[in-house]
């Protein structure tokens, strides 16, 4: 039911070639711009950390409008009502989605990779390929489970565009993503701390660099199946208020 | 505006072309409009009827210059829609049916505020003429409401305001009674039958024959893009002359015993139409031969309802003329 | 007078009835919280691998905020006529098109020209720059210069909406190329010469110098150049719009392309 669910939606999402072309472009794009960044900074040797944050950028924007254009545009077709309608619990009905979209995500981080050994010459070299590959798969799989959670937001907001919109900077700036969060003001640390993309961006940047790639993955794991009880939970709880406050089938 | 004529239309054609297929595009044409050549005069309400894909609205947009002819010429008010159009926007208002083609997110009157201002209307009359449009149509008290909340007809009433924001000279239109309730319905043949009155020419179309009837000074019955009868609504009633209408309520009638109809002596047309459980057959026959009884002896067996003799009506002739061009 | 007002009038209620972000969630989620996190998200980034001081980042990004809205609205102002089925409709007009499209320009403009400023303050507050009072016109005028060329940008992307159906891709796809090209975050000089080029006829690249010169303290006659160019830019925009919302409107009545009900 699961697999099933996500394919069909992977499928889906990559019919629309608006979608497409974003995944194509703007990876291209990310990369392009964080090793002109770094290079300018005359940082040639973190150049691959660089390229490592940007596609990780891009799985994040990935699920953020992933998860919430696809809860919008269900809304906008009216399939969002046969959606929750399904004698299914809600959470097996949107987890696919997001876990969809975190699949889309990969290609992001990979693009990323590819383009930058193209285009830009960057040696592929990490310091422990076979945990990159494992903290690669474990931050796409929490970023889905992740998007869950907003999944529940979404589903109760009726422009969930506009939380998408507000929150891909933030993420982005907070989690470490290019931006170590050391040089960050310090009341942002203990929300870093509770974020899933802080502990995938960190290992994936200590599997490409070096240093303890398992603890970071070990924490963005269990932060995510936290994200994944949380988010069921909510779902359901929030099925019951969309459905009082009549806020599915609307766009 | 020497031209007596506020339209003429001369020979038009219109020819879609459209490509389906995407791997294989395959070029397909339509041609919507094969000929038509009519006027209409100043003040005269012309009604267009035909049935759905005739050609209808292609018609309207070549006159009110949103398509350009394939070949033909037409002019409003003496002005060529092809290269005139702003002489000819500045003279017509268009009205369509449906329930698109409004800003939803607006009220009722940013709507008519907003193409008051693209129709020209000066600045100083733009409330008087919004206010009483608003109260012309009945929505006087709705109009700081959205557009997204209203209901179907009410659109309707919103789209024929701003077709009359403007006060044009020639009106277009097109199946303006859709979704408009009888009562509503019969007060916008009235504005329409005011306009006219006091001067505006007006193209209607419409499926409602007793709309037509009532309204119209002329009718042009048009299918597959050619004009297949012109003329007053009486003219036209008088194409099924010579003819007799049976109408018959009958309850599971089978597909046989139509066609069994309509090889009985001296039937012309039999039409079937579905009303809930029980089905309307109309056989249309010459006025001389009397054929209810040989229709009732082949519908033996089956249960029937009223059995109903007449003569014939503006849509028994509007069905002959259609079906004879089929 | 009459053209005018049909600019202004007919602009902000085009404004109210084309533009998606108006409800106030998205207005502060999209147009005034996302930009302002994308500032401080370049500015940490500048201040980390030392490409450029705070100011650099700070001025040319807020300049750059504006952009958002305006490529959009640019977009919405003419794309979204055709989700509503209003287009027919509005071509109907005897009007001059030059004047009511460019007049749905001016509140686009104006609301980037708001983001500007915001970012620009709620930025140099808290990352603690300090922009010279006297600066503060020169800065107005300079990021008003970007928005209303940005305006322009979207409206001509809104025209190719006409023909091509996907073109929020291409406005998504801008929005991201602006960010590269306008040497707004990687400084001119360390991009390519060919993207150098390319940001040279994009809108905000000019803007953004302006502004930083400005803010710098160097005055409204050093920044006078680029903000002539920016300006320029902006018209070129402006009358590939029209041209291309003319071309379009007379292929539509011969193909019948537009579904102009
Ligand atoms: N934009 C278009 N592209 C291709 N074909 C079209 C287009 N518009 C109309 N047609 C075709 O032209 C023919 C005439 O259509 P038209 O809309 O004029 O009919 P109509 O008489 O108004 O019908 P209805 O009563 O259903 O409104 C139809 O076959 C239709 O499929
Ligand atoms: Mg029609």
């Amino acid at each position: 039911m699961l697999a099933v669910g996500t394919l069909l939606h992977a499928k889906q999402m990559s019919r629309s070639p608006f979608e497409v072309v974003l995944a194509l472009v703007v990876p291209v794009v990310q990369a392009t711009l964080a090793v002109y960044l770094f290079r300018s900074g005359g940082e040639q040797h973190r150049l691959l950390e660089a390229a490592v944050g940007a596609g990780v950028m891009g799985v994040w924007s990935s699920v953020l409008f992933g998860s919430g254009g696809a809860i919008q545009n269900q809304r906008w077709q009216g399939t969002l009502e046969m959606i929750m309608l399904a004698p299914r619990r809600p959470v097996l009905v949107i987890l696919p989605i997001t876990v969809a979209t975190g699949l889309t995500g990969i290609y992001a981080l990979l693009a990323t990779l590819v383009w930058g050994h193209f285009l830009y010459g960057i040696r592929l070299d990490f310091a422990h390929p076979v945990a990159f590959v494992v903290a690669a798969a474990v931050c796409v799989v929490a970023l889905g489970l992740f998007g869950l959670l907003l999944a529940a937001t979404f589903v109760l907001m009726r422009n969930a565009n506009a939380l998408a919109n507000t929150l891909e900077y933030p993420v982005w700036l907070v989690s470490g993503m290019l931006v170590p969060i050391t040089v960050l003001p310090s009341w942002t640390s203990p929300i870093a701390a509770v974020l899933p993309t802080t502990w995938g961006a960190r290992a994936l940047r200590e599997a490409t660099s070096g240093g303890p790639v398992w603890p970071s993955v070990a924490v963005c794991l269990a932060i995510s199946l936290l994200c994944l009880t949380v988010g069921a939970l909510a779902l359901t709880h929030v099925e019951r208020r969309a459905r009082a406050a009549a806020t599915l089938a609307l766009a | 505006m020497g031209s007596t004529y506020a339209i003429e239309a001369n020979d038009l054609r219109r020819t879609y072309r459209a490509r389906t297929g995407w791997l294989k595009p395959k070029r397909t044409e339509v041609e919507a409009v094969r000929g038509v050549s009519f006027t209409v005069g100043r003040g005269e309400l012309f009604g267009l009827l035909g049935p759905n894909g005739a050609g209808k609205t292609t018609t309207i947009k070549l006159l009110n210059t949103l398509l350009i002819p394939t070949s033909g010429t037409a002019r409003v008010c003496g002005h060529d829609v092809e290269r005139e159009t702003r002489a000819v926007r500045r003279r017509i208002g268009y009205v369509f049916g449906g329930d698109r083609g409004l800003y939803d997110r607006l009220s009722g009157l940013d709507n008519l505020r907003y193409f008051a201002e693209l129709y020209g209307v000066p600045p100083r009359e733009q409330k008087r003429r919004i206010a009483e449009l608003l109260d012309l149509v009945g929505l006087a008290g709705r109009e700081r409401e959205r557009v997204e909340g209203y209901s179907r007809g009410m659109r309707q009433r919103l789209h024929i305001a701003r077709g009359l924001l403007h006060a044009p000279d020639v009106l277009f239109l097109d199946e303006p009674s859709i979704g408009v309730d009888p009562v509503a319905a019969r007060e916008l043949r009235r504005t329409v039958a005011d306009l006219a009155a006091a001067g505006t020419t007006v193209l209607l179309t419409t499926h409602y024959m007793a709309e037509a009837d009532e309204l119209c000074d002329r009718i042009a019955v048009i299918a597959d893009g050619t004009i297949q009868a012109l003329g007053t609504p009486s003219e036209l009633r008088r194409r099924a002359d010579g003819r007799r209408v049976v109408e018959v309520e009958a309850y599971g009638v089978p597909e046989s015993a139509v066609s069994a109809l309509r090889d009985l002596p001296g039937v012309r047309e039999t039409a079937v139409e579905a009303r809930g459980a029980l089905q309307l057959l109309t056989v249309h026959s010459d006025a001389h031969v009397d054929v209810q009884g040989d229709v009732l002896r082949e519908l033996a067996g089956i249960r029937l309802g009223r059995v109903d003799s007449r003569e014939p009506t503006l849509e028994d002739a509007y069905v002959a003329i259609v079906s004879a061009a089929a | 007078m009459k053209t005018l007002r049909l600019m202004t009038v007919g602009g902000v209620i085009a404004y109210r009835a084309l533009f998606n972000w108006t409800t106030p969630g998205m207005f502060i989620g999209t147009l005034l919280v996302g930009p302002l996190f994308q500032l401080l998200f370049f500015a940490y980034l500048g201040r980390q691998l030392q490409v450029a001081d705070d100011r650099f980042y700070i001025v040319g990004n807020a300049v750059l905020t504006a952009s958002l809205a305006c490529v959009f609205g640019g977009t919405m102002a003419v794309a979204n006529e055709r989700r509503f089925g209003t287009l027919g409709h509005v071509l109907l007009s005897a009007r001059s098109r030059t004047a009511i499209f460019w007049g749905r320009v001016l509140p686009y403009a104006g609301n980037g020209l708001l983001i500007a400023v915001v970012t620009l303050t709620v930025g140099a507050l808290l990352l603690g720059l300090r922009v010279p009072v006297r600066a503060v016109p020169g800065l107005l005028l300079a990021m008003a210069a970007g928005s209303l060329t940005c305006g322009f940008f979207g409206l001509t992307l809104g025209a190719l909406g006409l023909r091509f159906r996907d073109v929020w891709v291409v406005s998504n796809v801008s929005v991201a190329l602006l960010l590269l090209l306008t040497g707004v975050n990687v400084p001119a000089s360390g991009l390519p010469g060919w993207m150098r080029a390319v940001g040279e006829w994009l809108p905000i690249t000019h803007a953004a110098e302006a502004a930083r010169r400005i803010a710098a303290g160097d005055g409204l006659a050093a920044a006078a150049s680029p903000l002539g160019q920016e300006l320029l830019v902006g018209a070129g925009y402006a009358a590939a719009a029209v041209v291309l919302l003319k071309i379009f409107e007379v292929e539509s009545r011969r193909r019948a392309s537009l579904d102009a009900l």
